[in-house]
Order: C-alpha cells, then structure tokens, then sequence
C-alpha cells in the first residue's frame, strides 16, 4: 500500500526516475529547446532562400466581409469590412444601388488599402430612406466586387450616455428582476422533499439544457456573418470546450479541496455560483444580442416583448437556488451575489454589444456560455447523485422535460 | 413652391415615413437572433422607452447631403486618354503612334493600310479599378479607322493575345474570305498568327468592326471592337444621289446640290469637313465581376471620363485631371460617331440634355432617319451619326447620358463644356 502511493502521483502518473535523465547525454533543457531552434532555423532559411518562389499554382482570391452596417444618421451609411483574403485589398469604389458614389475609408491606415485580417470603415455620404433596402456594393482595384444589403435600413442610435442608461434599465428588467423574483421561490424549494428537490434540480438543468442549443444555434448562425478569416465555426467550437473544460479544471480542483478536507468548497453554494455564472454569461450573450440589436437600430421595444424576457428569465431563479436548498442557508449577501451573477451581466452585454458591437465577439460570448451551461449540467447531475437520487428516475426526467418545455414556449414570446 | 410650405411639409413627410417604416418593421421576418436581437414589435414602450427609429429630418442646406454622386478619385493610368480618342482618326495619312499606317495607290484605287495587333492588357475603367482586357493596339475602343468611300482599306493583323482573334468589320465586303469569321478565310488567327485583311469601303457611313472568335460575347466585351467611317465621295453623290437618301420622290438640282454639300461636309478630304468638329464615341461596358451584367458603362471605356472633377451641388464645378467634360466651340457644328458595343444589356441609348440634333442611322444617308430628336438608341453594333448645333446656347455645362437610369449611374454620364 505504502508502496503504491509513493509511485503514483495524484494525476494518475509514474514518476519517471527509471527514464533516461540526460538523453544522448545533454541537459535536459537542451533537449526541449532543440526542436524549437531548429524549426526556428528551417523558417528562416524558407523565408530567406524562398523554394517555393517558382511555385505558383495562381493567385488567391480576394475576400472581404461586411461584418455589419450602421447608420449613423439619416445622411451616412457606414460598412464595417474586414479583408479576410490573404493578400491586401483596394477598395476603390463604391456603388449604392447600383450607382456610382462618394465614400472615404477610415481605419486604414489614410488609403483605400486594406492588408490581411485589416477592418476598416466605409463611410458612405447617402441620403437614405427609413425602411427602404440599401443594396451596397465595393468594387475592389480588379473588379472583384463584394455585396451586401441594408434590410429596411433605420437609424443606428450610436453613443451616449442615455443610451446607456436605456440598455441597463433593460437589462434590469429582462435580466436582473425575472432572476430575483425567481430566487424567491427558495424558502419553498427548502420545504420540499429530496424527490421534488431532485426534480427541481433537473428541470433547472433542463432550463439551462434549452440555453445551450439556443444560444449554440445562434453562436453557429451568427458564425456565418464572422470574417472567414478568424474560422466563426472553429472559434464557437474553441469557445465552447474551453468554457467547459476551464469551468470542469475548477470543479476538478475543488473535489481537491474538499478531499483535503476544505468545508466551504463541498457546500451546494458552489455549485449555485457555478450556475449562476453559466446563467450570467447566457445572460451576457442576451445583453450582446440586445444592445447590438440596438447599435444596428434594429430594435423596437414593446411590453409584450419584455413580458416574454421576464417570463423567460424569471425560470433562471430557481435554477440557481435549488443547489442550496440543503443544508445550512447561506448568508443573504450570497443570495445577492447569485442574483447579480446570473441577471446583471445582461446589462453589461447590452452596453458592450451596443459599443463595440462584432459578430465575432457575440458568436464567441455565445460559446463561452454554451460551454459553461453544459458543465453546470454535469455538475447538477452529479451533485443529484451524490445525495443519493437517481438522475434518471421518472420524476426527474419529466422534470428535465419541463423545464425543456417551459423555455420553449416562453421563447416564443420573445422570437416573434 | 406651391400652397405647402417647406415645415409643413417635413411633417408630413415625416409622418408618412414613421408609418412606412411601422408596417414594415411588423412584415420584416427577424431570426432568433435579429431579435433577441429585433427586440421583437408589439406594444408601446412599457419601460418608458422612447423608439430608436431615425426621425427623418428635412433640412437640406446644400446638395453635400445627398452625398456626392460619381466615382470617387482620378484615374491613374494615363496609357489611354478619352479626351484624345474622340479626335484621333486613323487615314493612313495621319493617325495615331500606335497605329502603324500609310497611304498609296493601287490599280487605280487609294489604299489606306493600317497595322493591327490584338494584345491582352489591363485597362482603366473607373478610377482604380483595372480591367483585363484583348485590345486591338493596345487600346479600347480600337483604333477609329477612316477611310473614303471606294477606298481599299488593308489591315495587317497579328494576333499578340493569348487567344485565337479575328477581325469582323461590319462593311458591305463583296469577298467571304475577308469576312472575319471563325468559319471562312484564314478563320481565328492563334497566338503569333497573322493575316492580311482587305476590304473596299462601302456604304458611306460610319461602321462597327470586332472580334468574332468565340466565345462572342467574351471577345467582344473584352475590347475588341471599333469604329471604321467611310466618308461619302461628293462626285458620286452628284451621279448616284438616290443611294444616298430614303426619299422615293423627284431629285431636283438644289436637293443634289445640298446632298453634295452635306457630303463634302462629312469627308475628310474636302475643306468644308474642317468646319465640322468631329467626335468619336463608343459606348462600351464592363462585367468586372463575371455575373454577366456591367459594373462599368461609359462613352469610350472610362466611367464619367467626360464628367466634372468636383462640384458643390450649387452650380459650381471643376474639372478633373482626369474626369473633365468634352470642351466644344458653340460657333462649330458638332457631329458624333456614335456606335454600341455593350454587352449583355439588349440597347444602349444617347441623350441630349437642352438640346435635339439630327440622327443618320448608320450613317448612310445625307439626310436624316430622324430630325430633331434628343434620345436614340441602339442595340448592340449599330450605330448612327448625330449633329448637334449649340449656336444658340448660352455657354456652360451641357449633359449627355444613356437614358438608361442605371448606365448612367454606373459611369455613362458625360458633358459637354459650350465655349
């Protein structure tokens, strides 16, 4: 037994005394740097002699996204474009419904040139019409020409400190209110037996099981808009593994703690702050989609509309105090943090999506919450299992489906 | 203005706006996204929030805020000058550098010999965009060939592209072996081929010539194509007037006289053409982008190459470096050569703006197909001559475009400049 423990290390490993230390008798420190030089030298006898100068199998295409439009006021159209082709780009002349027309750029640099992965605005002086499409079009130096139009265009709001005030109230109503009234129902969760608790838990799960198909859907539609350059599809795939595996890391790190004896790690809070930050960066993802939606003056707020956030929202409550309705009641400010944690990050997602609105940061935000959300539901399961239930009992399937259910049709009050 | 004054005015316009753009947002399908996103429609404004949508204001102090019209920048690429092309025609006496040519008799007739060789380039369309382009010497629209009616006009070609060529001129040729065409003759000439080309100049008229390899419309579209006047011979006129008009009825001796005149007018030969400001244009298109419509039109290949360089909107321009309007004498009649090489699209048309003028369709009459008339328009190699009198104008800015909206938006809107 003594012996055992002494040969494996807490990750599972066998120390590697009986290795040769000092292969073909260098330091060890040699031996790790050695390939790194040496692909360092290959680069640069590559870069120097270039081989391959006589190798050329045609030119490659340019490519250049217009990741979104804003417009600023009725007099200016704005295209923000990325080049994402591997050669630089001139963009040198615009046309607007087929008509040749001013434009200057900005953000490159003083000229028309774009280089690789360079973004830049097109600022357009046209006299537009609210909710009249706006087919815009660059003509780059070799006549290639990249399209895209402004579906029934209407003033973007731009900045200002109103603006901000506007988003947060938004944020508090469809965000921070639905999940505090939703926490409210904790003394009642405390009441119930294990079954029901269980099923509460489960249906939480199910809530954040709807999320992360919701918002990973919209991570791969808004993906499409991401300049090819930066691989939409590959960043949401990164995003949501590393949310996940970054989450799981601390999870893993915590079961230290509490094996080494750590009592505040082994509590339910964890886990409720662990929810409670899956939820929030959903949240937060929401807030983007708000507050870009407003930065595109794509938005008309209507009670009916609110109601279906609050409805939507209000079921994230219980989510997030269900996982410490055992066991001792923890201090108020924690219930406060939870709530903050889980419904504020609205707020902060509609000021960030409404300032430096990008569908490659909302696709990113939407992946990071996908992931964290799926690891939450593992460790819902878990903390289900640990009590002594069983994750796939009747109840707790049916109640799994509720909460499914529920997010579906509440979602529909806020798609329309 | 009428009974409404401008405030009045902005209201309604704005009202009307705010509803359109009502019943639009309620139709405009929005994704999940668009709406977590579009914020969805219904109802007022529960939290007390105002709507976003622009509120369209009416005050327009000068025309800066309709945004400036026209290509933006000056062309670069000063191979080609469309200023100089209007004027440069090819004799075999005199003519343009690029154009190898001369003049001698043979049997009794003038031949006009001219060296042509295709060539692939790039050429500028719109200031800084290129265009890969097959280009009789090295230039679109290929060189204006000018020659007198009876003459022998020989073209030594050589084909310099990557591409089997041909040309086609759309002349009254009595040889089949001269035709042009990818099935008679010396059919398409391959790289490095060459081929010497004879036709007689015949009808007086102003003609097409291009390419007719196939693919046709690739070949044509690209820039091979031009223009080849023949001058009518007054002495022929005088003997043969009746080919000369579309008029069945009796020729008395001032109508053959005015015939003649108007002859002596149109060839290049006699003093009377020296009163005359001639000008070729052709109206030309470019597909940049292979989805078989233009991105390009023009008179003479450059998008608003007769333009102005600036102007504020409220009557005050300049000229461009590159894009400035064609500067004509009121005291001299104007006569223009026009013929259509666009492609894809069915016509192209020419307008005049505060001005009619004569049109001779082909050019093969010395009396109009239509008098007075300020819009003709041509399908694809036809063409026509036009004589346009501004004596009576006051100096100034005088447009010309395809009455198509959208070509002349694309850069076939040009000016004249009466001095």
């Amino acid at each position: 037994m003594t012996d055992k423990t002494r040969n494996s290390t807490t990750d599972g490993g066998v120390p590697a005394e009986e290795e040769i230390t000092r292969p073909l008798g260098l330091p060890r420190w040699v031996s790790a740097l050695l390939p790194i030089v040496l692909l360092v030298l290959v680069l640069g006898v590559f870069a120097f002699t270039s081989p391959l100068a006589g190798v050329q199998s045609g030119e490659p295409l340019p490519d250049v996204t217009i990741t979104h439009t804003t417009l600023p006021s009725d007099e200016t159209v704005v295209l923000h474009v990325t080049n994402n082709g591997p050669e630089s780009v001139t963009i040198s002349q615009v046309l607007v419904d087929e008509a040749y027309w001013d434009f200057r750029v900005e953000g490159a640099g003083g000229d028309q040139t774009l280089a690789p992965m360079e973004s830049a605005q097109i600022v357009i002086p046209y006299h537009w019409n609210p909710g009249w499409d706006l087919d815009v079009t660059l003509v780059l130096s070799d006549g290639a020409t990249f399209d895209n139009t402004i579906v029934a265009p209407s003033q973007s709001p731009g900045f200002s400190l109103s603006l901000l005030g506007t988003l947060a109230v938004i944020g508090l109503f469809v965000g921070v209110i639905p999940v505090a009234l939703g926490m409210l129902w904790f003394p009642y969760i405390k009441t119930m037996s294990d079954r029901w608790l269980h099923a509460v838990l489960l249906f939480a799960a199910g809530v954040l099981g709807f999320l992360a198909f919701d918002a990973g859907f919209e991570a791969f539609e808004l993906a499409e808009r991401v300049p090819g350059a930066y691989e939409g599809n590959l960043l949401i795939v990164f995003g949501i593994f590393g949310a996940l595996l970054l989450v799981q890391a601390i999870s893993a790190w915590r079961e230290g703690r509490v094996a080494a004896g750590d009592k505040q790690a082994s509590s339910g809070l964890w886990i409720a702050y662990l929810v409670a930050v899956g939820i929030g960066l959903h949240n937060l993802a929401e807030g983007l989609a708000i507050g870009s939606s407003f930065a595109l003056g794509r938005v008309s707020l209507g009670a009916f509309l609110v109601i279906g956030f609050m409805l939507h929202n209000v079921t994230e409550g219980p989510a997030v105090v269900a996982p410490v309705a055992r066991g001792e009641r923890p201090a108020l400010k924690h219930f406060a943090a939870l709530g903050v944690i889980a419904g504020a990050p609205v707020i902060l997602g509609g000021w960030i999506g409404s300032l430096a609105y990008s569908p490659t940061i909302g696709a990113f935000f939407l992946a990071i919450g996908v992931g964290a959300i799926l690891q939450v539901d593992w460790e819902i399961a878990r903390m289900v299992r640990d009590a002594g239930g069983r994750v796939a009992s009747a109840t707790n399937l049916l109640a799994f489906l509720l909460g499914l259910g529920i997010m579906y049709v509440t979602d529909l009050f806020v798609a329309l | 203005m009428p009974s409404i004054d401008y405030n009045s005015a902005a209201d309604i316009t704005k009202r009307l706006e705010e509803r359109l753009v009502e019943s639009l947002t309620g139709e405009t399908s929005v994704s999940r996204r668009t709406v977590l996103g579009g914020l969805g429609v219904a109802g007022s404004a529960a939290v007390g929030l105002g709507s976003s949508r622009a509120s369209a204001t009416s005050d327009h102090d000068n025309g800066d805020e309709h945004g400036n019209f026209g290509a933006v920048g000056e062309y670069r690429d000063l191979n080609f000058d469309p200023h100089e092309f209007l004027t440069a025609f090819n004799t075999g006496e005199s003519g343009q550098d690029n154009v190898p040519q001369q003049v001698y008799e043979e049997d009794g007739r003038t031949v006009r010999e001219f060296e042509f060789t295709a060539v692939d380039t790039t050429i500028a369309i719109a200031p800084g965009v290129e265009f890969s382009a097959w280009a009789y010497n090295g230039q679109v629209p290929g060189p204006t060939i000018r020659a007198v009616e009876g003459d022998l006009i020989r073209v030594k070609f050589t084909n310099l592209g990557r591409h089997a060529h041909t040309i086609h001129p759309h002349l009254k040729n009595l040889n089949p072996r001269m035709d042009g065409i990818p099935q008679n003759g010396p059919g398409v000439l391959d790289t490095g081929e060459s081929f010497t080309y004879e036709w007689i100049a015949q009808p007086a008229g102003t003609h097409f010539y291009h390419c007719h390899s196939l693919p046709l419309k690739e070949h044509i579209h690209r820039g091979l194509y031009g223009t080849i006047i023949v001058d009518p011979d007054p002495e022929r006129v005088r003997e043969s007037p009746r080919e000369y008009v579309n008029y069945p009825g009796p020729i008395t001796d001032d109508f053959r006289e005015q015939l003649v005149a108007e002859a002596k007018s149109r060839n290049h030969e006699y003093a009377e053409n020296d009163a005359v400001n001639e000008m070729v244009m052709v109206m030309n298109s470019f597909d940049t982008n292979f989805d078989g419509g233009n991105e390009v039109y023009a008179a003479n290949t450059r998008a608003f190459g007769y333009g102005v360089g600036a102007t504020d909107g409220n009557g005050n321009w300049t000229p461009g470096e590159t894009k400035r309007p064609i500067q004509i004498d009121k005291n001299e009649r104007q006569r223009v050569y026009l013929s259509n090489a666009t492609e894809f699209d069915l016509i192209n048309s020419f307008h005049t703006h505060s001005q009619f003028f004569d049109y001779y369709d082909h050019g093969t009459t010395l009396t109009p197909t239509n008098k007075t008339v300020d819009t003709i328009m041509q399908c694809q190699a036809q063409r026509g001559i036009l004589e346009i009198d501004y004596s009576d104008h006051e100096p100034g800015l005088y447009m010309f475009h395809a009455h198509q909206s959208e070509f002349a938006e694309l850069g076939w809107m040009s000016f004249f400049e009466v001095v």
